[in-house]
């Protein structure tokens, strides 16, 4: 039932719009979709008792074995949580946007959230496959569409990027379902693969490519930091906040238990080019001036940490990293929306353009400021409890690695503060007239700065959520 | 199936009718493939259809299954259809283009 | 369980004031929101004290239980705080000295629009400095490491028109946070050797073992955030920038409390730096040169709190002086005793600015004695004080150390006394020169009012007993405050002090005698001053270079600031640009590459895909006959 609902939910909803539009009610069409969607969720959340939740399973392909099996675990249920907990701020955020067709995009919103479902509630791994390239399609027609300066050519590049790793992936799936008579695609059979050493060290990267190019890692990222500027931004929260989750998510389903040995062989290398994206990405992040490009490169710094700690590949670093997951969705959410209230009131996100601004709006420089404290990852903040895992996890793994991931912290604050100096701090120099933060903005922001406060302070439903199911992956892993 | 039919059918040797057909059915693949006429096009496509129906008959005889017999129900029915829309096609491209030579239809040309 | 609420009470009644105060920002006036502030703050202080009464210091120590925080895979981190008599000292002085400067506030701060603001962060400054003395493990203290930082920039930075200050700020942010680096890993292994990082349980499990190179790097990396957050070399620069903020805030964050957060950090772990004696060095002697440094900077600054603030760095230096020669409770004392009487000079000091309406060069001022009766004699307590004159409270926890000092090595006595001198001389230099001689400014000055006087007397009266908290056998005390906090860090019981009274008496007379003298040389060179001497450019080179305060701040800047900035930009306009995207792009030149190739098949001709589409189903025909 969980699962139809929410499959259903929005993809109904999304129908509705597409072909009813309703220009004048769609975004409110949408909010209610959304939150029922995240009551939905919630009661799921509620009712779980720990273990992997089957829904449906039934015969799919049955010449080829293949079975639609739908369901989730703790680390399903989070990726549902955080999806179905950040939408209804991404379809809120578009009251503030003057896109045209709002039927439409609120539609593709919609279908990206179905397919988003989707590839968290999926336990094969073809199915999960479909629904994750699925999800593509909706927001390559938002960005196609909606996108500001150049949008065709960086779509193009977006799409046809993602879509190599999408093809890689595929690849390695399929060659795992070749391979004996135990693994049916199911996430449950994965035990019963038996692939050799030399051949994981190079399925990993098969496998692993998709990922690293959706996260993005170094040096995979080049996609990234332009998407990001140039889409709509309800469409880049989309990519930041949700969608890259599923790459974490997909290397914890997918790349871990199928080449555990392939993970071990590559797994100081992939932490290095992480912490190296962790960092380059910092450095980076300082000397941009659109708001927007800054929160790219920003995101690619806590990406890679987010990667480093998940590769940290022990329960401190795992758990370390979904929870970081879920901070940072929150996070990039938070930081988008205060770019986009930003350039509603300048006009433009370049923070050339800005400065001295809470003169003129100080409680939004308040709730920037709290946003900060959650970016910097400031204790009793959410992104704290993540960031200290992975760093013990880290520091497991080698002392010189965990000495670069702590390191990120003081770049952080760097371009963080400076940041918020240049939109903020000053003399009002450019004395525009403007509104401070509206009803709209208290509606989207304070409720995700209340969660990050909340679960900065007590942390213990979402670690309690993947405490079991990452210590028996780990468990699970180190018997093979 | 009247029995009649079936001796008569059967007073041919099977392999005849293989020959038959295998020159019918190149005759239309040729016809196809190397004339530019759209209608030559479409008269070959019948040409092949019929030979393929002519071998099920036959077949069907020499196993005394009506199975095949129904196909050739089916194909000549598609056939029909197929015709109908392949002149619709015909029609219309002779306006648009004023000629029948499918040659003229390079616009996919990549 | 009533202590117990209590105890919670501390921290969070001062988290109250500054969610009420930030929330009702626009609606309170300022003295409202002051008196909120200060009244949350003296609750604080009084539960403190009522703590403080009734604790038993027999029992070592206790510990609340909050709440659980991270608990995850073998990982058990309870929010929870510690009642012992270290936290306690820290609590009293935390929540005394600021229940003072809160009062202070009220006064200096009430022409500020954004008073009310002033006062929430004030309140969450008090917070979070309780929750990092008052924590029962390294992540709570932590929490307030970062909170005190958090506060310390938005309270630099308070003023943010004017982007000097917001620089200010921000360079205070970085590098605690260069500080934060080596906390946050000295935590991480500590957590894996220990599997928690309860102080308690730390404090039982580390015995013996000295050397172990795994507690030498713990304890450097420990090291290292004090160095951040208690400015000593070489992150200590950031701190005569903070003075950018209001001066409240100097005399509280960045004078009596936050800056004596590595102090507080390094006692609470002194068991594990006993077993390290290598770092201890290390620490003896960054705090010799620190101490050394900043006193002769603050020879040569103008800006009245510029002086201060170096004078700060300066005795900060003497603290991590004690602390390297595990003399802790003689650095715990100086912490004591330096936060009553810096708070004092600070508050004085701003008692002078706002006297004259804002103005902080000293070569403006000159004369005051007359005009600002209290502030002056305050101010001079303050400065006997600091200076040592005998039997002021400075006298007491700076000759400790001193003493400490000799018997470690006499190189290091000298040291320390020439650096005891300085401060004299920089001290009395600031007294003259504001207070003696004629006026040099334009502005009438006018005393402050009583919510600012109040505090003062308070503050100067503490400044002149202080000593008593831990007098010497020597004046017929016993060293209250060592036994004290003996019960919380075992590893002061060992602390000894080896000298002879006769010695003792001779090092204190020879200390004694030299002061007089440097004050003596002082009042020679600038109690009848009317003019200032001239520009830098004309000084000796050596006196410029400590003048321009060892251009440590353009060293920096060469060193760090413009690389980075460098780096930055150059690693998006070349690395990124030129490397990253056309890899990227490859991808897509590859496939048009291949497209490019496939096209050509797409003839268009009809006739050409029949072929084509015959030949493959011939192809595939022949395939499925030879594979059968």
């Amino acid at each position: 039932m969980i699962v139809a609902l929410l499959l259903l939910i929005p993809f109904i909803t999304a129908l509705a719009l597409m072909f009813l539009r309703p220009t004048q009610q769609a975004k409110n069409v949408a909010l209610i979709s959304t939150l029922a969607s995240l009551g939905v969720v919630l009661f799921a959340w509620s009712a779980y008792t720990g273990g992997t939740v089957i829904h449906y399973n039934m015969d799919w392909v049955p010449s080829w074995g293949l079975r639609f099996v739908m369901g989730y675990d703790g680390v399903g249920l989070l990726m549902l949580i955080l999806t179905a907990m950040v939408f209804p701020f991404i379809i809120a955020a578009g009251y503030g946007e003057k896109l045209q067709h709002p039927s439409l995009v609120n539609a593709l919103l919609l279908f990206t959230q179905t397919f988003l479902f989707g590839v968290f509630l999926a336990q094969n791994t073809l199915l999960f496959y479909i629904f994750y390239e699925l999800s593509l399609i909706p927001v390559f027609f938002f960005l196609l569409y909606w996108g500001g300066e150049h949008r065709r050519a960086i779509t193009v590049k977006f799409f046809i990027y993602t879509l190599l790793g999408g093809l890689s992936l595929l690849f390695g799936i399929i060659y795992c379902l070749g391979q004996g008579e135990g693994f049916n695609g199911d996430f449950a059979t994965i035990g019963s693969l038996n692939i050799p050493t030399s051949v994981q060290i190079w399925l990993f990267w098969v496998l692993f490519l998709a990922f690293a190019i959706k996260l993005p890692i170094f040096p995979f990222h080049s996609w990234q930091p332009d998407t990001y500027a140039m889409a709509p931004l309800q469409g880049t929260m989309v990519l930041g906040a949700v969608m890259l989750k599923m790459g974490l998510y997909g290397i914890i389903k997918i790349v871990l238990p199928i080449v555990p040995q392939g993970v071990v062989h590559w797994q100081e290398t992939v932490i290095l080019l992480a912490l190296i994206g962790a960092i380059y990405g910092g450095i980076i992040a300082f000397r941009q001036s659109d708001l927007k490009r800054l929160i790219a490169f920003s995101s690619l710094s806590h990406v890679g940490l987010l990667c480093a700690g998940l590769f940290a590949w022990n329960s401190y670093g795992v758990s370390g990293s979904l929870y970081q997951a879920f901070a940072h969705a929150l996070l990039v959410v938070c930081m988008l929306y205060i770019s986009g209230a930003m350039k509603e009131r300048v006009g433009s996100s370049e923070m050339g353009a800005m400065g001295g601004l809470k003169v003129r709006t100080p409680r939004l420089a308040a709730l920037f400021l709290l946003v900060l404290a959650n970016a910097v990852a400031l204790p009793l903040t959410q992104s704290f409890v993540g960031e200290w895992l992975m760093f013990a996890g880290l520091w497991q793994v080698n002392g010189g690695l965990a000495l670069a991931a702590v390191s990120t912290i003081v770049l952080g604050a760097i371009y963080m503060l400076f940041a918020y100096q240049r939109v903020m701090l000053g003399p009002d120099k450019w004395a525009l007239e403007m509104t401070d933060a509206t009803t709209r903005d208290h509606f989207v922001l304070v409720p995700l700065i209340a969660i990050t406060l909340f679960l900065g302070v007590y942390p213990g439903p979402i670690l309690e959520l993947v405490d079991v199911p990452v210590q028996q992956l780990l468990s699970s892993l180190s018997l093979n | 199936m009247e029995q009649g039919i079936i001796t008569a059918i059967r007073v041919v040797p099977l392999e005849h009718y293989l020959v038959l057909c295998f020159l019918l059915f190149s005759i239309g693949v040729a016809g196809v493939v190397f004339r530019r006429n759209t209608i030559i096009i479409l008269m070959c496509l019948e040409l092949m259809f019929n030979s393929v129906n002519l071998l099920l008959t036959a077949f069907s005889a020499y196993h005394s299954d009506p199975r095949a017999q129904v196909f050739v129900f089916f194909i000549m029915l598609v056939a029909a259809a197929e015709v109908t829309v392949g002149l619709a096609i015909l029609v219309m491209m002779k306006r648009n283009v004023d000629s029948v030579d499918v040659n003229q239809l390079n616009r996919l040309k990549g | 369980m009533r202590t117990d609420l209590l105890t919670i009470l501390v921290p969070v009644l001062p988290l109250v004031g500054a969610i009420i105060l930030a929330s009702l920002r626009r609606k309170l006036s300022a003295n409202v929101a002051g008196g909120l502030a200060t009244a949350l703050i003296a609750s604080s202080f009084v539960a403190s004290v009522v703590l403080f009464m009734g604790f038993e210091a027999s029992t070592g120590g206790r510990t609340v239980h909050m709440l659980d925080w991270i608990s995850v895979g073998g990982m058990d981190i309870p929010l929870a705080l510690r009642i012992d008599a270290l936290s306690l000292t820290m609590m009293l002085i935390v929540t005394g000295i600021g229940s003072l400067i809160h009062l202070y506030s009220i006064g200096y701060m009430h022409e500020d629009e954004r008073a009310p603001t002033f006062f929430a962060q004030l309140n969450l400054f008090s917070f979070a400095m309780l929750m990092l003395v008052m924590g029962s493990n390294f992540l709570i203290t932590f929490i307030g490491w970062e909170g005190v930082g958090l506060c310390s920039y938005l309270l630099i930075g308070f003023w943010y028109k004017t982007p000097e200050y917001n620089y200010a700020a921000r360079k205070a942010f970085v590098m605690n946070r260069i500080g934060d680096v080596g906390m946050v890993l000295a935590m991480v292994l500590l957590f894996e050797r220990f599997g928690t990082l309860e102080y308690a349980s730390i404090m039982d499990m580390a015995t013996g073992g000295m050397n172990d190179p795994l507690m030498i790097a713990a304890t450097l990396f420990l090291f290292i955030g004090a160095t951040g957050k208690s400015a000593q070399l070489p992150l200590f620069t950031w701190l005569p920038d903070a003075m950018a903020g209001p001066t409240p805030v100097s005399a509280l964050i960045h004078a009596a409390t936050m800056v004596t957060a590595g102090i507080f950090l390094i006692v609470r772990s002194s068991v594990l730096f006993e077993s390290a004696p290598f770092t201890k060095d290390i620490i003896l002697w960054i705090g010799t040169a620190t101490a050394l440094i900043a006193a002769s900077i603050g020879l040569f600054q103008n800006d009245i709190k510029k002086v201060l603030a170096y004078s700060t760095v300066s005795q900060l230096g003497y603290m991590f002086v004690a602390l390297g020669m595990g003399a802790y409770s003689a650095a715990m004392f100086h912490v004591t005793t330096h936060a009553f009487f810096k708070a004092l000079l600070f508050l004085g000091a701003g008692s002078v600015i706002h006297a004259l309406g804002g103005e902080q060069d000293i070569r403006r001022m000159g004369g005051l004695k007359g005009s600002i009766k209290i502030t002056f004699i305050t101010f001079f307590v303050g400065t006997i004080a600091i200076s040592g004159l005998p039997l002021m409270s400075g006298f007491f926890s700076k000759d400790l150390i001193m003493a400490y000092g000799f018997q470690h090595s006499p190189v290091l006595f000298g040291l320390l006394l020439f650096g005891a001198l300085l401060t004299t001389f920089y001290m009395f230099r600031l007294l003259f020169l504001v207070f003696y001689g004629t006026y040099r400014g334009k502005a009438h000055p006018h005393e402050s009012p009583l919510t600012m006087t109040i505090p003062l007397m308070v503050l100067a009266v503490l400044s002149v007993i202080g000593g008593l908290l831990n007098l010497p056998h020597l004046f017929g005390g016993h060293e209250p405050m060592k036994h004290f906090l003996e019960t919380a860090a075992d590893a002061i019981r060992y602390e000894h002090l080896g000298l002879s009274a006769t010695t003792e008496w001779t090092l204190m007379g020879i200390t004694t005698v030299l002061v007089f003298t440097t004050i003596a040389m002082a009042y020679g060179r600038f109690a009848k001053r009317a003019t200032l001497e001239g520009a830098e450019a004309d000084m000796p080179f050596l006196k410029r270079l400590i003048a321009q305060r060892w251009r440590l701040d353009e060293l920096y800047a060469a060193l760090f600031e413009r690389p980075y900035g460098w780096i930055s930009a150059h690693l998006f306009t070349t690395v990124e640009r030129h490397v990253m995207v056309p890899v990227m792009n490859g991808v897509g030149a590859a496939a048009l590459a291949m497209g490019g190739v496939v096209r050509k098949l797409q003839t268009g001709n009809t006739s050409f895909h029949l072929l084509a589409m015959l030949c493959g189903m011939i192809v595939f025909l022949l395939i499925t006959l030879m594979s059968n």
